[in-house]
């Protein structure tokens, strides 16, 4: 495909068997999927599992050793140029100028991108305004916290108006109150149905702000909505306490209601394992009633993300395994 | 090559070389120095002569000199050890801007968001080399022209012929420049290796050190370089430089910036 048309594919991005070796040794492979417009989709994995390398690929920086991919169309091997006028790039560090302005930097970048000077002074004041920083423009990028960098360099990501978002590791380094601004600027793009591809190793962030999630450590892993994830990990539960503790006659209603796997009294509270919570929910406290129980609370529990991720990296948290063994 | 590009690199590398006191320091003491070094000289050379021994074997390899008054010949050997300056002032002026605008970069790690944009690497590259070599030029012209305004004022009408003659035409205006283009291919080859500027200067300043020892050898009359020689001389140091260029190109490659360069 030598060119097309962004609104005829609802697929702002494809990969397919898409591979990387440096020096031999392959950094990423057999990395495929496809990303909906106004999909978030993140790209989950430890340290040097190959997401840097699988979003510079994407984004037309490096070449792939094997495979391709596609942003509107345009192949990131033949028409790289094509590529990165199509999507914008939030790197690992925010990479701004710190003795020129933010209004500045971004100037600079949008006559890279070839904005006309209207366009440019538009979009510089839309995207400052946007990210709370209109009153620091003249300001140099030198003199910012690392949250507003990180949001400076998330609108020089934006200004040419890129079909694809990459924000890699776009809170790493932060303090929790820099993550939080940032984390609350892409649930703003989000919101505003941007194409977004996210590489990080927070499991909360990405749980939050993705609509699907990608797990890579070296390849392509697993790629589902969070949702799916959970349901094929298994493991999700209710939680009931009552006011008078945990009677036979509870346990006993609760075994009998349909889509209950188990029902287990443990610490003065009842726990009820089924697949679906928010299905058996009503049932089980209807049976509760019935056998007179007085309920306090009652509350789903899923899989934790974490848990998923473990599950899919087939890797155990246990830290006597993590450091390669137990003590002799 | 979009010039519109190229001009965008390299306005924005002059706003940030304007805004570097270190390097703005480099860029300007030499050339004031030197435009007032030929004032001081003057006055220790005062009305003296060169030694009868010194003016003999001047005037061997100088005939055409042998016109000049004891006064005036003391002062065209003075002046003509200026002439290695205007030559080094092309040299490490790039140099020193070439170096520090891309140790900077990589310290910063700038160079990833500008190459993820549609920049050819040729653009980017020829941005940082004009933004480099054009400051030196121009600042070894300006100076040559101030030093000659004030030679011709200290030493006499005598002198303006001595440092306007062709070889120190050819010297400050073809081979300067060409110097100061090796300097900058240097300054990218060995940037692309280093994490440090000033290392990487002492390295890169490797390129000046067959320039001074040929002014030096010029300037003493053992070898003496006409205009010829300089055009001859300028056309090699082009070919190496291009060379070079080839080299610096391909270490500035996009995915080695990327992946190697730390």
């Amino acid at each position: 495909m030598d060119a097309a048309d962004p609104a005829a594919t609802d697929l702002a991005l494809t990969a397919d068997r898409l591979g990387r070796s440096f020096d031999d040794r392959w950094a990423v492979r057999h990395i495929s999927f496809a990303v909906q417009r106004g999909e978030v989709v993140g790209l989950l994995g430890p340290n040097g599992a190959g997401k840097t390398t699988t979003v510079r690929m994407l984004a037309a920086l490096i070449r792939p050793t094997e495979g391709t991919a596609a942003v509107d169309g345009f192949d990131v091997i033949r028409e790289p140029d094509a590529v990165r006028a199509r999507v914008g790039i939030l790197t690992e560090t925010p990479g701004l100028y710190d003795k020129l302005s933010a209004a500045a930097n971004l100037d600079f970048f949008g006559r890279l991108y070839g904005l006309d000077a209207g366009l440019r002074a538009e979009r510089i004041e839309h995207y400052l305004r946007s990210f709370s920083l209109w009153d620091r423009r003249d300001d140099v990028a030198g003199t910012f916290s690392k949250g507003m960098k990180q949001k400076l360099a998330i609108a020089r990501a934006l200004l040419h108006d890129p079909s694809v978002v990459f924000l890699d590791e776009p809170t790493a380094a932060l303090d929790p109150e820099a993550a939080f601004i940032v984390r609350e600027a892409i649930e703003t793009l989000r919101r505003a149905g941007r194409t977004i591809v996210l590489a990080t190793h927070n499991l909360d962030e990405a749980d939050r702000l993705c609509d699907r999630i990608a797990f890579i450590r070296g390849g392509l892993l697993r790629i589902d909505s969070p949702a799916a994830l959970r349901g094929a990990v298994g493991g999700a539960s209710l939680t009931v306490r009552m006011r008078d503790g945990v009677s036979a006659e509870a346990v006993s209603a609760v075994r009998g209601v349909p889509g209950v796997r188990a029902a287990e009294p443990s610490d003065g509270v009842l726990h009820v394992g089924t697949d679906d919570p928010e299905a058996v929910a009503p049932a089980v406290v209807r049976a509760l009633v019935s056998s007179g129980a007085d309920i306090v609370e009652l509350r789903p529990e899923r899989p934790s993300l974490e848990r998923i991720y473990f599950d899919v990296m087939g890797v155990s948290p246990r830290a006597d395994e993590a450091v390669g063994g137990e003590e002799p | 090559m979009r010039p519109s590009i190229v001009w965008t690199v390299l306005r924005r590398e002059w706003y940030e070389t304007v805004r570097n006191r270190l390097l703005m320091s480099t860029i300007l003491v030499p050339p004031l120095l030197l435009t007032v070094a030929p004032i001081l000289l003057a006055g220790m050379v005062g009305s003296g002569i060169l030694p009868p021994e010194l003016a003999r074997q001047v005037l061997d390899q100088r005939p055409e000199w042998s016109t000049f008054t004891p006064g005036e010949l003391a002062g065209a050997f003075a002046v003509q050890q200026f002439l290695v300056f205007f030559l080094l002032m092309p040299a490490y002026i790039p140099l020193s801007i070439a170096t520090f605008s891309i140790i900077g970069e990589k310290q910063a790690r700038s160079l990833e968001p500008v190459l993820a944009a549609p920049i050819r690497t040729s653009e980017l590259l020829a941005g940082k080399a004009i933004a480099a070599l054009v400051p030196g030029v121009l600042a070894g012209w300006a100076t040559y022209a101030i030093f000659v305004a004030l030679a011709s004022l200290v030493y006499g009408p005598a002198l303006f012929g001595v440092v306007t003659d062709p070889s120190w035409l050819a010297g400050v205006f073809l081979l300067g420049p060409v110097v100061g283009l090796s300097s900058v291919v240097a300054g990218v080859i060995v940037s692309a290796r280093v994490n440090d500027p000033r290392v990487a200067q002492q390295i890169g300043g490797v390129v000046i050190v067959p320039v001074i020892g040929l002014v030096l050898l010029q300037a003493t009359g053992t070898l003496l370089v006409g205009p010829a020689g300089y055009l001859l001389l300028s056309a090699a140091v082009l070919a190496v430089s291009v060379i070079g260029l080839r080299i610096g190109v391909r270490l500035f490659d996009r995915e080695a910036i990327l992946t190697r360069w730390r």
